[in-house]
C-alpha cells in the first residue's frame, strides 16, 4: 500500500465532491431549518402566543366559574378559596338559568349518593368533551379533595391529596449510574441520540452513495484506465473509501454546530452538558457503529459501482443494499416501544442491517452486552470480507465497459 | 532494456487473449505493437501497466516488475476519457499526483504542456467546455505529465481529424528524438511506416511477425524490379519473366537473385536505364497477407 497515493485519491474525493450541490444542499438543510424557525419564531412571535394561548384554553375549564348544585352537602358552603372559581345554585333550574345567561361555563350536579358512588352530573352547552376536560382538570380535583377533607386534614396534606404527584423521569441502568434527570434528561438521553443516530445513519448512505456516484462516474468516462494504471485498485478504494468519510463528517460536524448555534443555547449545551447525559457508552459505540457501518457500506458501493456499465445501473444495484439498510427505520415504532425486542436483536447481527440498527437501539435502552459484542464482531469479519470480494470485483468490473457482467461471470471473478 | 516480456499467457476464462507472447522493447525506442481487433494487444499493454495480473509468464519494465515502474510509465489508453466536470489544469495535476509528482512540479509541468498544444487559456475551465479534439489533445498530454521514460499509446490516432493526427504525429516524433521509449499501438499502417523503427505483429495472442521494420518489409518484398529504359533483353542472368506494364519493365526474379545483381548485369550489356526501383511493399499488404493466412 502506498500511502501518499491513497492520500492524493482521498483529496481528491473529498475536494471534488464537497463542491457538489448536492452535498451543499443536504449540508446546508439543517442550518437553513434552523434559520427558517427562528425567523418564523421572530417574526411570529406575538400570533404564535396566541395560538398557545388558544390551545391551552381548549384543555382548560376556563376562565368562567362553573355552578354547583350540592345535594350532598359536602360542598356547602364552597371554601374562601374557590369562591370566585365556583357559584353555589341552590336548584337545577337556578343553575340552569346562570348556565343559559353564560353567568358559568358549566354546572355540577352532585347528587345525594356521592359519597358512594362519586357520580357528579355535569351539564354544560358544548360537546361531551366538556365532561372529560372537566374531570381532568387539577383546579376541579382540587376542589373536590379539598372540600371532602376540609375539616379533616391540614391545607398541606389537603394540597397533596388533590395533586399526589408530579411525576419526573430518572432512568438508571443496571451499573447503577443516572442517565439525567427531568424532562431535558430525557430528551438528553433518548431524543438527541436517537436523532443524532438517525443523522449518522443518514450521513452513512450519503458518503457511500457519493462513493458509488464516484466509482462509476470514472469508469462511465472511461478515466479509470489511466487512474489505475497509476494506482493499485485497492489504493483508489481505500482513498475513496477515507475521502468521503471524511466528507461524511464534515456533513456530521456541520449539522452539531449549526444545531448548538440556531437552538439559541439549549442544544449548544449538547457539547457540555451533552458529555454528562449522552452515556459515554452510546458516545462510543456510536461512532463505533459509524466507522464500522461505513466501512462496509463504502466497499460495497465501491464494489456495486465497478460493476454498473453506468451510473443508472449501478445505482440500480446498490438499491439491494439501501433496502436492507432502510429495514430498521421500517421497524422505528417497534424499535421505541421495546428496543430489545426479538427481531431487532436478530438483525443486530445481520451485518448489512447490523449498524443501522445498533445505532437506532443503543440511545432506546440498555442493549444487551451480547449484542454489542455480537454485532461488532459480524461487521469485523465482514469487512475483511467484503474488501475481498469488493476488491476483485473492483479491479476486474473497472474495466469491463459497455455491459453489466452477468452473475456467472461474477462468479467466475470471485472464484478466479 | 525497456521492457521484456518472456512466455506471457492472459486467459480469460476459456479465452487465451495473449498465447506465449515474447518480445523485448529497447530504450529510445519507437515500438509498434500491430495486430487485428481482439488480437490481445490491450490486454499486453494492461499486463505490462499492472492493471492486470499475468496467469503465465513474466513481465519486466524498466528491469523491475511492472507494479515498481508505475511512476516512469506514460499510457495513453484506448478507452480514454476525463473527469468532465474537473478544470482542465487540476485534471493534469491530479493525475501528475497519483504518479507521484510533488504539487508544485505538477501544476509547472501541466502549464507548460498546456501551453505545448495550446489549451493554456483552458486551464481554468471545465473539461466539459473542450471541444471532442481538444479534450483529444489533453488525453495526450495527460499520459506525459509526471515525464515517464516509457509511453504506451494506444490508438492515439482515434478519432483525430487530419490536422489533429498530423499534430500528433509530429509531437511523437518530437518525443522520440528527445530519447524517450514509445511503444505504438495502431491500425493506422502508414503511421507506423511513418514512425516506428520495430514493430510486433500479433494475432490470436501470439507474435506473427517481429523484428526492425525494414528488414520485415525487405522479406516481404517481392522479388520484382520495374525498370523505365528503351529496351530490356530477355535473356538477363536471374531473371525469369520480363514484362512491359505502363512504359515500364517489371523483372520478375529467381529465388535468391538480388536486384542489385541485375542493375549491374543490364548497366554491362549498356542498357540506358533511366529508372529504376525495387517495388516497394505497404506494411498494410504484408498486415493483410499474415494475419489472413493465420486466420485460415
Amino acid at each position: 500500500m502506498d500511502w501518499h497515493r491513497i492520500w492524493v485519491v482521498a483529496r481528491h474525493e473529498y475536494l471534488t465532491n464537497v463542491r457538489r450541490a448536492g452535498f451543499i444542499i443536504m449540508t446546508a438543510s439543517i442550518p437553513l431549518l434552523g434559520i427558517l424557525v427562528l425567523m418564523v419564531g421572530t417574526f411570529f412571535s406575538g400570533q404564535a402566543r396566541q395560538l398557545g394561548e388558544f390551545f391551552e384554553r381548549q384543555f382548560e375549564v376556563g376562565e368562567k366559574a362553573i355552578g354547583v348544585v350540592d345535594e350532598s352537602g359536602y360542598f356547602s358552603p364552597i371554601l374562601p378559596a374557590y369562591r370566585g372559581d365556583f357559584i353555589l345554585y341552590e336548584n337545577e333550574t337556578e343553575a340552569e338559568a346562570a348556565l343559559k345567561s353564560e353567568q358559568v361555563s358549566r354546572v355540577l350536579l352532585i347528587g345525594e349518593d356521592y359519597l358512594e358512588t362519586g357520580r357528579v352530573t355535569v351539564v354544560s352547552l358544548g360537546s361531551g368533551f366538556d365532561v372529560a376536560v372537566v374531570g381532568d382538570s387539577s383546579t376541579v380535583r382540587a376542589f373536590f379533595v379539598d372540600h371532602l377533607l376540609a375539616d379533616q386534614v391540614d391545607a398541606t396534606l389537603r394540597e397533596r391529596a388533590a395533586d399526589p404527584l408530579d411525576a419526573e423521569p430518572r432512568v438508571i441502568s443496571s451499573g447503577g449510574e443516572a442517565q439525567g434527570e427531568g424532562p431535558w434528561g430525557f430528551v438528553f438521553t433518548f431524543v438527541v441520540p436517537y436523532i443524532l443516530a438517525i443523522f449518522l445513519v443518514i450521513t452513512i448512505f450519503t458518503s457511500s452513495g457519493y462513493l458509488l456516484q464516484s466509482v462509476a462516474e470514472e469508469k462511465e468516462s472511461r478515466v479509470v484506465e489511466i487512474v489505475v494504471s497509476s494506482v493499485r485498485p485497492m489504493e483508489l478504494m481505500a482513498g475513496k473509501v477515507a475521502g468521503l468519510g471524511a466528507l461524511g463528517l464534515t456533513q456530521v460536524l456541520i449539522w452539531l454546530i449549526s444545531a448548538a448555534a440556531f437552538s439559541g443555547g439549549a442544544v449548544a449545551l449538547l457539547a457540555i452538558v451533552g458529555a454528562v447525559t449522552i452515556p459515554i457508552r452510546v458516545l462510543i459505540f456510536g461512532m463505533v457503529y459509524y466507522v464500522l457501518g461505513y466501512t462496509l457500506y463504502a466497499i460495497l458501493m465501491a464494489s456495486v459501482g465497478a460493476l454498473g456499465a453506468t451510473m443508472q445501473e449501478s445505482q440500480q444495484l446498490a438499491g439491494v443494499f439501501s433496502f436492507f439498510a432502510a429495514i430498521p427505520y421500517m421497524l422505528s415504532g417497534l424499535l421505541f416501544a421495546s428496543p430489545n425486542a426479538l427481531l431487532p436483536r436478530v438483525l443486530s447481527f445481520f451485518p448489512l442491517t447490523a449498524p443501522t440498527m445498533m445505532l437506532l437501539r443503543l440511545p432506546l435502552a440498555e442493549v444487551p452486552w451480547v449484542d454489542v459484542a455480537g454485532s461488532i464482531v459480524a461487521l469485523l469479519i465482514s469487512i475483511p470480507a467484503a474488501l475481498w470480494m469488493g476488491a476483485k470485483l473492483f479491479r476486474v468490473g473497472l474495466l469491463i465497459y459497455g455491459k453489466r457482467p452477468t452473475l456467472k461471470e461474477i462468479w467466475g471473478i470471485l472464484r478466479g | 532494456m525497456i521492457i521484456q516480456v518472456q512466455n506471457l499467457v492472459k486467459r480469460y476464462g476459456d479465452v487465451v487473449a495473449v498465447d506465449h507472447l515474447s518480445f523485448q522493447v529497447e530504450r529510445g525506442e519507437l515500438f509498434g505493437l500491430l495486430g487485428p481487433n481482439g488480437a490481445g494487444k490491450t490486454t499486453t499493454i494492461r499486463v505490462i501497466m499492472d492493471i492486470l495480473q499475468p496467469d503465465e509468464g513474466s513481465v519486466a519494465v524498466l528491469d523491475r516488475p511492472p507494479g515498481q515502474a508505475k511512476d516512469r510509465v506514460g499510457y495513453l489508453p484506448e478507452e480514454r476519457g476525463l473527469y468532465r466536470n474537473l478544470k482542465v489544469l487540476d485534471t493534469l495535476v491530479y493525475l501528475a499526483e497519483l504518479k507521484g509528482v510533488p504539487r508544485s512540479t505538477a501544476r509547472e509541468r501541466a502549464a507548460s504542456l498546456l501551453e505545448r498544444i495550446r489549451l493554456e487559456e483552458w486551464a481554468g475551465r471545465k473539461v466539459r467546455d473542450l471541444s471532442q479534439g481538444m479534450q483529444q489533445r489533453l488525453q495526450f498530454v495527460a499520459s506525459l505529465v509526471h515525464d515517464p521514460e516509457v509511453i504506451f499509446l494506444d490508438e492515439p490516432f482515434q478519432g483525430l481529424d487530419p490536422v489533429n493526427a498530423e499534430r500528433l504525429k509530429d509531437f511523437v516524433a518530437e518525443l522520440h528524438e528527445a530519447g524517450k521509449t514509445i511503444i505504438l499501438s495502431t491500425h493506422q499502417m502508414n503511421r507506423v511506416e511513418a514512425l516506428c523503427d520495430r514493430i510486433l505483429l500479433i494475432s490470436k495472442g501470439q507474435a506473427v511477425l517481429y523484428g526492425p521494420l525494414a528488414e520485415i518489409k525487405q522479406q516481404y518484398a517481392p522479388n520484382t524490379v520495374r525498370i523505365r529504359a528503351p529496351q530490356v533483353p530477355t535473356d538477363l542472368p536471374g531473371v525469369t519473366d520480363v514484362e512491359l506494364d505502363d512504359g515500364a519493365f517489371n523483372l520478375t526474379l529467381t529465388e535468391g537473385s538480388s536486384p542489385q545483381e541485375v542493375l549491374r548485369a543490364l548497366l554491362e550489356r549498356g542498357v540506358e536505364v533511366q529508372a529504376f526501383e525495387v517495388a516497394p511493399v505497404p506494411l498494410e499488404e504484408i498486415f493483410v497477407a499474415v494475419v489472413s493466412g493465420e486466420e485460415e
